[in-house]
């Protein structure tokens, strides 16, 4: 058909010149999965790595997943997962990555597919027998390949394992049956995001601070540095210092709020709770926390901005002249923060001022931003040093905290003296968010790239193990 | 050949808002009026040529044919009203049938115009449409029909259009979705949906109600029509959050005896018949007091039944004002109830109306009308008392006028003596409802509503964006036309969310964050608070540009680019404090009558009316707004250029 002629991959000014190959971009983090297409500058699905999973009274084997943002609430019987290792930020459980992954981009970005009766609900009421409908889907399901027009490219951690990447083309290539793939690092994508082929790479994430030396699109090994200092030790910090205060503060998170009244600060609360006729399981609980210390990151937390320690004299009396921010919690208590606000996240630099937290949380010196580039820096080449440093990107959600960039900055100068130094940051909150995904974005989409994907050929006759030896 | 664009004139351009139940369609966009069609989403496929149909079609024999005349026996009836095998391809705002979907647009397309080479379409996208869906539609548009240009227009952009606020939280609540959208300065920024499948659809949005009333009064031999004309009806009430009561509603009661039955959840199987005044009633004559009696089952016809009542009403205050000596509070209970609002009612009589259709054998006078069973109605009617209001108990009027204009499908054959005819007759029952209709706003569903536009605004990147979000939420889609849902929706953000804004202003200065060590010198003493941006005009107070600008000039100060949100530059302040320290919702505009008339429920079809103006009927602009206006629509020049792939660059798909 003429129709299918004008697809655009097909046309031959868009082969190599043209920048459009309708390619996918599915960058998987700890806190959230991002997936989108190329030559976009914002990913179109953004959801939360968390997934809830659902046990029905009805289905007694097993439990049913789902997936979004806006199905995470109350339930009786319901838990909520990650598929991704919070350790590493690399996959742990491979089936509910893949049905993630396919819920973002088949279910999220692509039509619905000619469906069968059964599957497409417009016949629920009449199917009686479910099972041999089921058998149906499946068989469909399997005929199927839903992702056949579109070449994916995805990101990985830098430390991603062999055998964890020649999964992921697995899942690819067989279940989705996509043309061509591509696995790139987190590093280099944010480089490319902010323009760079080679760049030290600050990203502060959720669950991991990685930083990076990125030389020519390519990383330098030996150079990866990671630690736990991220958005949610951050969170936890915030929860040492609540538990440390006086009074003690325990805040409930807003989905048990059924409506507040104003108090004034630090008054007790006056709340009505929400009841329910079921017990709330302890990871939903954990979760709904997280939305609450977002916010209080967002609007309080701050960083010390130097120069020098937070802790050293002088700056905490200094501080306490300023005024504070006031945080009104779910329940509506309220409370004036001031020297507090800086003093949770000055642990990301200072090992000595981090607050007293589990043994997980806790950090070495070693773990800390300055000592992690230190040691990053080292792990080069001497000359490469000057070109990293006049080209740092700074990315990640927890890169946000006010004040970040400008303490960076200064630790930066402290340990580097008469070197250029310049930071390059996303202005833009979702650029600085999304970072590692946009460059993903800018890469599928280039011309030129499209002579690196590996193509469904290309794996049939060399298997898994391609990834390895194309994807450096 | 960006001359081609601009050629229309307003009464060509065709704009189609598609939503999974009805669509809204007019031809013309010269009069912002509400639209002119409403057509139900929905197409039937034709099994033998496998292509999709208006409306449910099926093979009948034909009268007198006596099986000996090959195919010819058959014929085929088009039958307007049945949704027998009926293909919806659209469910929950998202694409599932292409194919019917396409029909689907053709058949609007013919019903309202009969050219395709100078209409230029106007479509409304869901956000639940996928960008290779979008390019479906325009693939298809361009190669099988002749339309010059077309443009896909994001909902919540179009609502925005309709309402002209350039910063707002659309809430879209249509028949098994809820969209939240937040848009910034005309900038989608956030973007949160409830119904789509995830991967089970757990609908949301008008229908979610409509089940629970009738899961409510399933007892009560409600079909699902019953159910939503009840839904309908301004019986049925979303009443306000009550924070401090059991059931966060304030539910009425039959005057203070009851108050403990009213507590606990009523049950659903007490019987149909009245709920009268129990004890003083005793000596009273029933028809007068007794409300709930007046469910009258054998009214027939709309008109007739209200003059009934009033009838019936006045005779009742007239009885009862004779009987007053009798008995005084008796009477001033009843009169109370009468003049109570509805939501302070514990049962109200609910009209339902349906239409019966049927074929009936007529002698072959056709023509004539049939007034035999008319009469019945239209008089006196029986005492109705004596008949209880359960399903059977119909009278029916054959009401000739009506029937043989629109629903009717009269067909004849001519040799026999009488015709088969099918006639739709308006049924009218009267049932009484009770609580049930006020206890079917699912407080579940709402707060799955609330907590979706809690979420979609405080997931805003930029914080300092949210405030204008919570300061402009409009309720848009037919189901939020439900009585009261909006106002709960804002009491329970209200009592929920809210951060009080005395202890936050008090204490919060919100002077730039990237705001150096203070000096001592005093130029940077806290001036107040102000969220938002600061003006960048010469307006700005001096001695706050004086504070911020200082802050650059600190020795020994580096400021690190990126380090607020944002390009820092003082000037571009950005507030970091929570919100939402006020709720509202945005005001309606008032200038167009008939759309405050129509309700602004169907925002986004007057939205997409501006749009489809703007898009192609503004003339003779300058090059950068042409420009701008190019990139609104794809016309056919660009479509053979760009391909499919041009809509994701010229359209307003946000």
């Amino acid at each position: 058909m003429a129709a299918q002629q004008l697809t655009t991959a097909s046309a031959p000014t868009d082969i190599y010149g043209g920048d459009e190959v309708s390619a996918l971009v599915l960058d998987a983090g700890y806190c959230h999965t991002r997936a989108g297409f190329a030559g976009e500058d914002v990913p179109k699905s953004i959801l939360p790595s968390f997934y809830g999973s659902l046990k029905d009274a009805s289905q007694l084997q097993g439990a049913r997943d789902i997936f979004g943002d806006e199905c995470l609430l109350p339930h009786a019987d319901f838990e909520v997962k990650n598929y991704m290792s919070r350790a590493d930020s690399v996959v742990e459980d491979w089936d509910a990555a893949s049905k993630m992954w396919e819920h973002m981009l088949i279910k999220r970005l692509q039509p619905e597919k000619e469906t069968h009766p059964s599957k497409n609900g417009l016949n629920d009421p009449a199917d009686e027998n479910g099972d041999v409908n089921m058998e149906d889907v499946e068989n469909q399901e399997n005929q199927e390949k839903p992702l056949a027009e579109s070449p994916l490219l995805m990101t990985e951690a830098p430390w991603n394992a062999g055998k964890a990447r020649e999964k992921a083309i697995e899942i690819a290539m067989e279940s989705w049956d996509v043309p061509a793939f591509w696995l790139t690092r987190t590093p280099v994508c944010a480089a490319f995001a902010a323009g760079k082929a080679s760049a030290l790479v600050v990203d502060v994430g959720g669950a991991c601070t990685s930083i990076t030396a990125v030389h020519d699109g390519l990383i330098l090994k030996r150079s990866v540095q990671k630690s736990p200092v991220g958005g949610l030790w951050l969170s936890a910090q915030i929860r040492s210092m609540w538990n440390s205060s006086e009074p003690k503060l325990d805040p409930m998170p807003t989905f048990m709020v059924e409506s507040k009244t104003p108090v004034d600060a630090g008054a007790p609360a006056q709340a009505r709770v929400r009841k329910f006729d079921f017990d709330i399981s302890p990871s939903f609980r954990a979760y709904e926390d997280e939305r609450l210390l977002t916010e209080f990151k967002e609007s309080v937390v701050e960083v010390w901005r130097g120069p020098g320690r937070y802790s050293n004299p002088g700056n905490e009396e200094l501080v306490k002249t300023q005024p504070g921010r006031v945080f009104e919690m779910p329940d509506g208590s309220n409370q004036m923060w001031r020297e507090q606000r800086y003093r949770v996240s000055e642990g990301m630099w200072d090992e000595t001022a981090a607050l007293p937290t589990n043994e997980a949380d806790t950090i070495t010196k070693a773990q800390t931003i300055p000592e992690l580039i230190k040691s990053c820096l080292n792990s080069v080449d001497v000359d490469l040093r000057p070109q990293l440093l006049a080209n740092i990107v700074v990315t990640g959600g927890a890169s946000l905290v006010n004040g970040f960039n400008d303490r960076l900055n200064n630790e930066l100068m402290a340990m580097y003296p008469g070197m250029r130094i310049k930071l390059h940051a996303a202005g833009l909150t979702t650029e600085r968010r999304f970072g590692a995904w946009i460059g993903g974005s800018i890469l599928a989409s280039l011309g030129t790239f499209h002579q690196m994907w590996i193509s469904k050929k290309e794996y049939e006759e060399n298997g898994a193990g391609i990834v390895e030896k194309r994807c450096k | 050949m960006s001359s081609q664009q601009g050629k229309w004139r307003e009464e060509q351009v065709l704009i189609i808002c598609p939503g999974s139940h009805t669509t809204m369609a007019q031809l013309g966009c010269s009069e912002l009026t509400p639209p002119a069609h409403r057509i139900p989403t929905r197409m039937f496929k034709d099994d033998e040529t496998d292509e999709y149909r208006p409306f449910h079609t099926y093979k009948r024999k034909k009268q007198g044919a006596n099986g000996d005349g090959g195919g010819n026996d058959y014929e085929y009836v088009e039958d307007r009203d049945s949704t027998e095998g009926a293909v919806y391809p659209i469910q929950g705002g998202r694409i599932v049938n292409t194919q019917a979907f396409l029909a689907f647009l053709d058949h609007v397309h013919s019903l309202l115009t009969t050219t395709y080479h100078n209409t230029p379409i106007m479509l409304m996208a869901s956000p639940q449409w996928t960008r290779p869906d979008c390019e479906t539609i325009a693939r298809y548009i361009f190669e099988k029909t002749k339309t010059p240009a077309l443009c896909l227009l994001h909902s919540a952009v179009a609502a925005q259009y309709g309402l002209k606020w350039p910063t707002m939280t659309v809430v879209d609540i249509g028949f098994e979705k809820v969209d939240v959208t937040c848009i910034h300065d005309h900038i989608i920024v956030s973007h949160k949906d409830l119904g789509f499948p995830t991967p089970t659809r757990y609908i949301s949005g008008g229908e979610v109600f409509t089940q629970k009333l009738l899961s409510l009064l399933r007892d009560k031999n409600f079909t699902y029509d019953m159910a939503e004309q009840l839904k309908k009806s301004p019986l049925c009430e979303v009443l306000p959050y009550a924070a401090d009561l059991p059931e966060l509603m304030d539910l009425p009661t039959e005057g203070g005896s009851d108050t403990a039955a009213v507590a606990e959840v009523p049950k659903v199987n007490e019987p149909a018949v009245p709920l009268g005044v129990d004890d003083e009633s005793g000596n009273i004559d029933e028809k007068a007091d007794n409300d709930g009696v007046l469910d009258v089952a054998n009214i027939v016809t709309s008109g007739n039944a209200r003059e009934f009542l009033a009838k019936k009403e006045r005779e009742k205050a007239e009885k009862a004002k004779a009987k007053k000596g009798k008995a005084q509070e008796a009477e001033a209970a009843a009169a109370k109830a009468v003049r109570l609002p509805n939501s302070r009612r514990k049962v109200n009589v609910f009209h339902y109306e349906e239409l019966v259709h049927e074929d009936v054998q007529v002698p072959e006078s056709n023509g004539a009308p049939k007034p035999a069973e008319a009469t019945l109605a239209n008089g006196e009617a029986p005492a109705p008392e004596n008949t209880p209001a359960n399903g059977d108990a119909e009278a029916a009027v054959p009401a000739n006028g009506d029937t043989s204009s629109s629903d009717a499908l009269p067909f004849a054959a001519d040799a026999t003596g009488s015709i088969t005819q099918r006639r739709t007759k308006r049924v009218r029952r009267d049932i009484e409802v009770g609580l049930e209709r006020f206890l079917f706003a699912d407080r579940g569903e709402i707060d799955r509503i609330t907590d979706t536009i809690y979420r979609a605004i405080q997931n805003i990147d930029e914080i300092y964006k949210r405030s204008g979000c919570w300061d402009n939420i409009v309720f848009v889609g037919n189901g939020s036309r439900l009585r009261g849902l909006k106002e709960n929706i804002m009491q329970t953000l209200n009592a929920r969310h809210l951060v009080s804004p005395s202890t936050a202003t008090i204490f919060t200065s919100e002077l730039p964050s990237n705001m150096a060590t203070p000096t001592g010198t005093g130029s940077q003493t806290p001036t107040g608070s102000f969220t938002g941006p600061l003006p960048t005009t010469s307006s700005v107070n001096p001695l706050l540009q004086a504070a911020t600008t200082a802050s650059l000039g600190v020795p020994g100060q580096v400021n690190a680019p990126g380090s607020t949100t944002g390009e820092a530059g003082p000037s571009h302040h950005q507030s970091h404090a929570q919100t939402p320290t006020s709720i509202k919702m945005a005001s309606l505009p008032t200038y167009l009558a008939e759309w405050t008339k129509n309700g602004y429920e169907e925002a986004m079809f007057l939205g997409s009316l501006v749009a489809a103006r703007l898009a192609y009927c503004i003339h003779n602009l300058d090059a950068s707004t042409t420009e701008a206006q190019r990139q609104m629509s794809l016309n056919r020049v660009d479509y053979n250029e760009l391909g499919p792939k041009g809509v994701r660059t010229h359209s307003m798909l946000g």
